[in-house]
Parts: structure tokens; sequence; C-alpha cells
């Protein structure tokens, strides 16, 4: 989903007299200029978990465990809460407004979105934003590519799929990000061989890590670096109680259900 | 006869409204403060669900600030069983040991909220043995911070085995966040556990205590008073910066003022914070140590006003306390009846 290059965490960066922890892969937490002011639903909250939000988070922000709960739910994808906290860790610090491509040094996170929609704009349906989306770079809770953003649930229902419309800075917005990486967590599972977890975040990175790269020196880099970071947030993997040791998208309910549930309708400044 | 909150300083009214205003002699007016304030801390901390089951259990007590504290400990347990354990055996126990010392005198004090101690007069001395010698237990927070300016006076009497060279200070009214100078993201009091020990759950104890009416009447108002207003005049400048939440058209995932506490609009508040000349302050301890404060008050004002509730313990307590407004108003009270 996006470049699958990663840097150092750990900077702290300052916004308007506010800090928000952040990475160099997350190197922003501001809205980029012309973001519509899109009013969604509040973050779930502890009272809408269906899940357990005690076990096995590590230090995963507590006010965003009902959201990873919720998308585990909705997408009936057992043991996906604590793999999405460990994805977002790494690609947003937890930042909800984490951009990668506005800042003067990333360069290559807008060469990735610029390619993903050159290289894929003649087979997807037209994006409204098609050319904001490819100079955005990537973004939001869980680092998502702008075009593939925009493009979420393309080939499950083709022309109806719900962001065609709406612009890149949707996904700074937690649930609509949500919603997006449910989708694209569920094409991963059905659609390659995911021997692992750390699979996942390879096919995170670039879906052609887990074909033709597999086994690359950047295979091996991503997902030793999975590895690390759920060492670090402190979730382990091999607590089968809360991570089944495969995870399946047999049970997918279809990407307007999963929208529905996690975004509901989307106002009409984002469409 | 109401107590005039103002006699701890004219914000502390306004202090005590942020948690709400609630009527101890009515029920459900109890209920609701009791259960809002404890979902606040069991928000901020991570173990709602478990309070949302303790406080179920409990459901039919009648005595609910009581019951509620119950459940709120309990649960809290509960929950730190589950994390990962922050400090070694030897040092929990040196921590549990130097903590019951600390709350005993603390409470015979009337100053339970922040605690403070000559370190070398202890049994342990607040030092505990790990692989290289003998270590502090506890951070030695001296230097100016949030709760106040540091510490100035002379070293402990005796000489430490393990380096204190400032007495052991801990702000127990605010655990988690029991330093003034390291207000981590996550409050540095949850690291105290280990496989076989949790004297966190000693500490957090202090906590549920200050929301209780008679442990709350037992401590002395003026010390909690004079700490909430250094945190609020290190803060206040810092918080002042931020825009105001107004629905609609705030921010996605910035930083905002909002009923008096931060808020952040479709974010994280355990990300963000704030920098100022005292360090760093996450959002997330900001909210939780103002709520702390602004909840004592909230239950002193609404003990004080229960007077047809009262214990004669209690009001013995209270004619005899080292707090000259609650002595102040006992008189009155007298005098009116």
């Amino acid at each position: 989903m996006s470049r699958g290059l990663w840097i150092t965490l750990g900077t702290t960066l300052g916004i308007g007299g506010a800090v928000f922890l952040g990475s160099r892969r997350a190197s922003a937490a501001s809205l980029s200029e012309g973001t519509p002011a899109t009013e969604l639903d509040p973050l779930p909250t502890a009272n809408d978990a269906t899940g357990d939000l005690v076990s096995n988070w590590g230090d995963t922000p507590v006010d965003l465990r009902p959201l990873l709960d919720r998308m585990q739910t909705v997408s009936q994808i057992e043991g996906s809460a604590r793999i999405f906290a460990i994805i977002a860790f790494r690609e947003s610090q937890f930042v909800t407004t984490a951009h990668n491509g506005n800042a003067e040094l990333e360069q290559d996170e807008r060469d990735a979105s610029r390619a993903a929609y050159q290289n894929n704009k003649d087979r997807n349906p037209p994006l409204k934003y098609g050319e904001q989306s490819a100079e955005f770079g990537s973004g939001g809770l869980f680092g998502a590519l702008a075009p593939f953003f925009l493009w979420s649930g393309v080939p499950e229902v083709g022309k109806k799929a719900p962001l065609l419309q709406s612009p890149p800075e949707l996904v700074f917005q937690p649930r609509v990000a949500a919603f997006a990486a449910c989708v694209y967590m569920q094409r991963l599972l059905s659609n390659y061989l995911i021997d692992d977890h750390a699979d996942i975040k390879a096919g995170w990175a670039s879906p052609s890590l887990l074909k033709n790269g597999r086994g690359s020196e950047q295979y091996k880099k991503v997902r030793a670096r999975f590895f690390e970071d759920a060492i670090n947030l402190g979730i382990d993997l091999l607590d089968t109680n809360t991570i089944p040791k495969k995870l399946s998208a047999a049970a997918w309910p279809g990407v307007p259900a999963v929208l529905k549930a996690l975004v509901g309708e989307l106002p009409k400044e984002a469409l | 006869m109401v107590l005039d909150l103002n006699c701890y300083g004219d914000d502390i009214n306004a202090l005590a409204d942020l948690a709400g205003d609630f009527d101890l002699r009515s029920p459900n007016d109890t209920r609701a403060f009791y259960t809002r304030a404890w979902e606040s801390i069991a928000g901020t901390l991570g173990f709602s669900q478990l309070l949302t089951a303790e406080l179920a259990r409990l459901r039919g007590a009648v005595d609910w600030p009581r019951a509620a504290g119950v459940a709120g400990v309990s649960a809290f347990a509960a929950w730190l069983r589950q994390q990962r354990p922050g400090v070694s055996n030897n040092q929990a126990l040196v921590q549990g040991a130097v903590l019951r010392q600390l709350i005993a005198a603390g409470r015979e004090r009337g100053e339970l909220w922040r605690v403070s101690v000559d370190p070398t007069t202890l049994d342990t001395g607040a030092c505990y043995a790990d692989d290289h010698g003998l270590v502090r237990a506890f951070y030695p927070d001296t230097a100016p911070g949030y709760f106040g300016d540091g510490w100035t006076g002379p070293p402990p009497r005796a000489e430490s085995r393990c380096g204190w060279q400032t007495p052991l200070v801990l702000h127990l009214g605010t655990f988690p966040w029991v330093y003034s100078s390291r207000l981590d993201r996550t409050g540095p009091g949850l690291r105290w556990s280990s496989p076989t020990a949790a004297p966190a759950v000693d500490a957090f104890r202090v906590v549920a205590s200050t929301l209780d009416p008679h442990t709350n009447l037992r401590q002395d108002a003026r010390q909690v008073a004079a700490i909430f207003r250094h945190f609020q005049a290190q803060t206040a400048p810092l918080v002042a910066r931020l825009p105001l939440y107004r629905p609609g058209v705030a921010e996605v995932g910035r930083l905002h003022r909002r009923a008096g506490l931060l808020h952040v609009h479709q974010g994280s508040l355990h990300v963000a914070g704030l920098d100022g000349p005292r360090g760093h302050l996450p959002a997330t301890a900001h909210n939780y140590i103002l709520r702390r404060f602004a909840d004592f008050f909230a239950v002193r004002r609404a003990t004080v006003q229960a007077l047809a509730m009262w214990t004669p313990e209690m009001t013995r307590l209270v004619a005899s306390s080292a707090d000259p407004c609650l002595r102040v108003h006992a008189e009155g009270v007298a005098h009116a009846s």
C-alpha cells in the first residue's frame, strides 16, 4: 500500500504549540491545505467495543483500541485488531493525520503515489481528485498511498467503490482510513499467499513483495521490522487467544457492509 | 450552611465545577457522579471494560461511593495483572514497603496527596539490590516541575546507600503521574509492578481514597490547592495557545481546548501533548491530573454540604482538622445550630 521504505522512529514534531509523537515515517501531523471539514461520527469508545480491550495490546493507545477492535469485528477477520495496531505503530505512530509526502525530503513518497496513480489509472475507475492523489504521498493511521486509498473496494464493487469522488485528505479521517485498511487486509488475505503475520506487513508495503519480491532483501527487511515493531509495541504475536496463527478473511461481509459499519454515510463534501 | 471553597482560593469553585456539582444526599446524583469519575479514570488508564464488569457486580450496593471505589481498585488490580511487569521483584518489594510507610505517615498528617520523606530514615533506605549493587527505588523528583518549584533544602541527614541526595517525593493524589518533573506519556506509577508484587495498587488506593468522603475530609485541602495552583500556572499558558473546539469546524487530528480539558478531534489524545519550560506534558496526563484535582474538590464540597449525613466521627474529624477552612466551617455550623 505504501512504498515499503521505513525509517527510524522516534522524533517528536511540533504543530502549532502542540506536539504529537511521531516518526519520520509519519513525518507530519497537520492537515494539508484544502482539507474538507468532513464531520463523521467520533471515534468509537470502550462502550462500543465487543472484543477485549485489555489483553495483549501493549502500548497501543487506549483511545484507539475501540476503533481497532471495531475493524476486527466489522471485517470479521479474527485477530486483525492487533495486527492493525502493529501496522499503525509503524506507519503513523498512531497519529491519525500522519502525512508522508508533504515535506521536502519526502520526494520518494510523492514519487510512489505518482507512480501508483500513473500505473493504475487506466485499469481503475477515474478518481475525481486523481491528480491531487498522485501528488499526495501516503498518510493516515495506516499509511495508505493516496491513489490506492481512493480506489479502495474497486476490485469488489467496481465503479461503486465509495471513495472515487473523495479528496485524498479524507485519509486523515480515522474511520475512513480504517475502512480502507480493512479492505486492503481482506485483499491481501484472499488473493496472496500469506504464510504468517509478517507477510501481511510485507504486502502492506507492496503486494509485489508477496510475489516476485518474496525472499528479496526488502521482503526480509520489512518482515524483520514488523517483528521488531510487535516487540516494541508490546504485542505478543504468539498469543493465540487474541491472534490466531493465521488470519482469514473467509467471513468478509463485503465492502458496502464494512463501509456502513465503520464510516456510515460519507458526507456530501467528501463525495 | 455551604462550605465556601473560595477559602482555598478564588479558582477552586470553578475547578470543582469541572467535575460537576452533586448532592451526596441524593442517591441518583451520587451514583452518577461516582460512576462518571471512575469511568474517567478507567478510560484514561485503560481498564474501562473491567470497571464496567465490577460496577455491574456491585450495582445493588447502597453506599455507592464506597462500592465504586472497591470496584475501581479491583478493576485496576485485575488490569495491572495483565500488563507487562515494569520493575524487578526486588524493586517492587522495596517500593511496596516504602509506600506503606509513606502512606501511613501522610494519612497521619492529613497530607496524602503529596508525600515526602528523607529516604535515609526509611527501613529500606528506598534502595533495592540489582545486578550492579544498590539502586534508588524511585525517581529523585526534585527538579522544578509541574507540581512544584523543586527542592533546594539540605541533603538527607544520613548518607544514602544508593545515592539519594534529596528527599523522596511522590504525588500520590495524581497517581500514576507521581513525579512533578517527569510526566511521561504513560504514568510512571503504572510501572510499579513485578511478577510477585504490585505496589502500584497500594498507590492507586490513595487515588480512590480521595474520592471517599471520609478520607477526603482527612486531607488538608490547602496542600491540594497549592499543588493545583502550581500546575495551573505552568499549564495555562500552554493550553491558552490551543484553539477552542467547535463542532463542525474543528481540524482533524488537532489538539483543542474543550470544556476545560484537552481534546483531539478524530485522533488519539494518547499521542498528543504540549511542550513547556517544565518539560513535556502529555495530553492524557493533563486531563487526568486536572480531573483528579476537580474530583477532589467536588467531593469535598459535596461532603461538607451533606451535613445531615455526617457521622459523629466525621464531625470530630472536621473539628480537629488541620485544615482551617474545614474548622471554620464546622464552627459556623455549630454556632448556627
